[in-house]
């Protein structure tokens, strides 16, 4: 018996314990589903067992950056999350930056955090609309994409561009902060401190979604570190880790505290969320405030610039050597971590000494994160599914890289 | 797993209910940050990247915009009567990092604010060298007469409000 939903198909597989057992494929084109497939097996209501058929946007990235050199890499592997382009580009370039024996100034160092902590704001904004529209609650998306808008806004008078910021270069930003963007993200910070205090009214404390969401998905915190979770899902089960606890950038100065959750059910994961746009607010304040002054590039790659178009650092941009392109590093392996939005995300890079890399392999938060649907939506309902989706912030592109 | 409960403090049905529908009725007395796109664009910060332009009497032949650029976007050609290798764009690959502007050793490359046209064919996006000058100078002045410009601005009550520019007060 084959059963025909929009986005879906069903058919029976066997019997279980006097039950009919149904297998349900939901997605590639389901609206709900992102670019993969679920394939759930029912029994009545009940979810059995549930396998992620993850790759329809696998790209080859780990390869194909073999064949650039180290600074075309950037743009490219900035595609596999680009509404966290920095978070998933940083690590690649400190890792660069120390087989080249660069070490970036301290204004660049609170430039890429500053810019950092806008994308994390912006992809939990991503994160929870979506998981506001898979309970179908529509104004939880529209609201949280309508305040991303302020955060691409922030981004884009850094870097200018809204989502492929290609910021963090060798040595260095690209830009240098423009005028009043103080003042701008004063505004836009008193705005979305008041923000979330709507957001917990109409999402967080709404009955509807406390309904949907608690003691739904229970992670506990043996199981969060044994699966290997990360991110906010891992801090939600009650788990004392970030990785900008490791101190890259700038975050070492920043007196930086992670936002630890304690039930790790759906509702706490998107609580954690909630929390953790604040942290990122007050770092950005805060990094505002001790902002150093000074050269937004290492000199290594500032002194060769010739003179006739030295006016664009007056004006906070900078020039790259003719060198840059064809950099040589030393040979050797790194291996760098950062937190994105959706968790922690490690870069290996080998190098044989050439302009390319040997191999980078990479290891993304959401790919990290797929275990977890085997194991969430087991004995829930088929209603809980879209729920623990939702609250898993899942981002497919980045899985599959 | 699922089994055990969480102990999170019960919250009070009705006053939630009352908080989340009232949170959303004050925001309906609110104006929208809507940009109502067709009518008016939206201008640009300083320094946005947009479609590459080109000038040929600048352009020194380097080739370095080529080696960098990430998407292969630019490449060098040979132009008839010209000794030096001069590079040409493909504006179907652009992927606008910018990065070709940041390395060019003379200025000869720089950002411009549009960065939509509309192409019926594809052959036309892949522009040789002279094409791309003759193309940059049309796109500056497609930037000249634009639509009206909105600037968008971080407003504490609404999130970003779209300020109207000289621009469009001197139309109106």
């Amino acid at each position: 018996m084959a059963i025909k939903l929009p986005g879906m198909y069903g058919h029976e597989v066997g019997k279980q314990e006097g039950y009919r057992v149904v297998e349900l494929f939901i997605g590639p084109q389901h609206p709900a589903s992102g670019h993969m497939r679920m394939i759930l097996y029912l029994d009545g209501d009940i979810v059995v067992k549930v396998d992620p058929d993850i790759g329809y946007v696998h790209r080859t990235v780990e390869k194909l950056s073999e064949t650039r050199e180290y600074v075309r890499v950037i743009s490219l592997i900035e595609r596999m999350t680009i509404i966290d382009a920095c978070n998933v580009t940083l690590p690649y370039v400190e890792a660069v930056e120390r087989l080249l024996d660069v070490e970036p100034p301290p204004r660049a160092k609170y430039l890429r955090t500053i810019l950092c902590e806008i994308n994390r704001i912006a992809s939990h904004l991503y994160g929870l609309g979506l998981g506001g529209i898979f309970l179908n609650h529509s104004t939880m998306y529209m609201w949280a994409f309508g305040d991303r808008e302020v955060f691409l806004h922030l981004a884009n008078m850094l870097t200018g561009a809204r989502l492929t910021h290609t910021y963090s270069v060798f040595g260095g930003v690209r830009r240098d902060l423009p005028q009043g963007f103080k003042d701008e993200f004063a505004k836009a910070r008193r705005y979305m401190l008041k923000r979330l205090k709507e957001y917990d009214k109409i999402f967080y404390n709404n009955p509807v979604i406390r309904g949907r969401l608690e003691n739904v998905g229970i992670l506990k915190r043996e199981h969060a570190i044994s699966l290997g979770a990360t991110g906010p899902n891992l801090r939600a089960s009650g788990v004392y880790y970030d990785a900008r606890l490791t101190g890259y950038a700038a975050y070492p100065d920043l007196d930086f505290r992670p936002v630890i959750g304690k039930h790790g059910d759906a509702l706490e994961r998107i609580w954690v969320r909630l929390r953790e746009i604040e942290v990122s607010l007050d770092l950005i304040e805060r990094a505002l405030k001790e902002l150093p002054e000074g050269p937004i590039m290492n000199e290594r790659f500032t002194k060769g610039i010739p003179p006739k178009v030295r006016h664009w650092f007056e004006k906070g941009f900078i020039k790259l050597p003719g060198g840059y392109v064809r950099l040589k590093t030393k040979a050797g392996e790194v291996i760098t971590r950062a937190e994105m939005g959706h968790g922690e995300i490690t870069y290996y890079l080998v190098s044989n000494g050439d302009i390319k890399p040997y191999r980078l392999r990479v290891v993304t938060p959401s790919a990290r994160n797929v275990i977890l649907f085997t194991v969430l939506p087991i004995g829930h309902t088929l209603m809980d599914f879209p729920a623990i989706y939702g609250s898993l912030d899942y981002f497919p592109p980045e899985a599959d890289r | 797993m699922g089994e055990e409960k969480s102990s999170r403090p019960r919250i009070n049905l009705i006053k939630a209910h009352i908080d989340a529908i009232s949170a959303a009725l004050r925001r309906m007395t609110k104006p929208p940050m809507t940009l109502m796109f067709p009518d008016y664009e939206e201008a640009w910060p300083e320094g946005y990247r947009g479609f590459i332009l080109y000038d040929y009497d600048t352009c020194i032949g380097c080739s370095l915009c080529a080696q960098i650029c990430p998407a292969r976007a630019i490449k060098m050609y040979r132009v008839p009567g010209d000794k030096r290798i001069r590079p040409g764009y493909n504006v179907g690959r652009c992927i606008f990092c910018g990065l070709c502007v940041d390395i060019c050793p003379v200025d000869a490359l720089s950002y411009s604010y549009v960065h939509d046209e509309v192409y019926s064919e594809v052959n036309p996006m892949n522009m040789d060298p002279i094409d791309w000058a003759l193309w940059s100078k049309r796109i500056k002045e497609k930037e000249k007469s634009a639509k009206p410009k909105l600037k968008p601005v971080i407003d504490e009550d609404i999130g970003l409000r779209y300020e109207v520019t000289k621009n469009v007060e001197g139309e109106e």
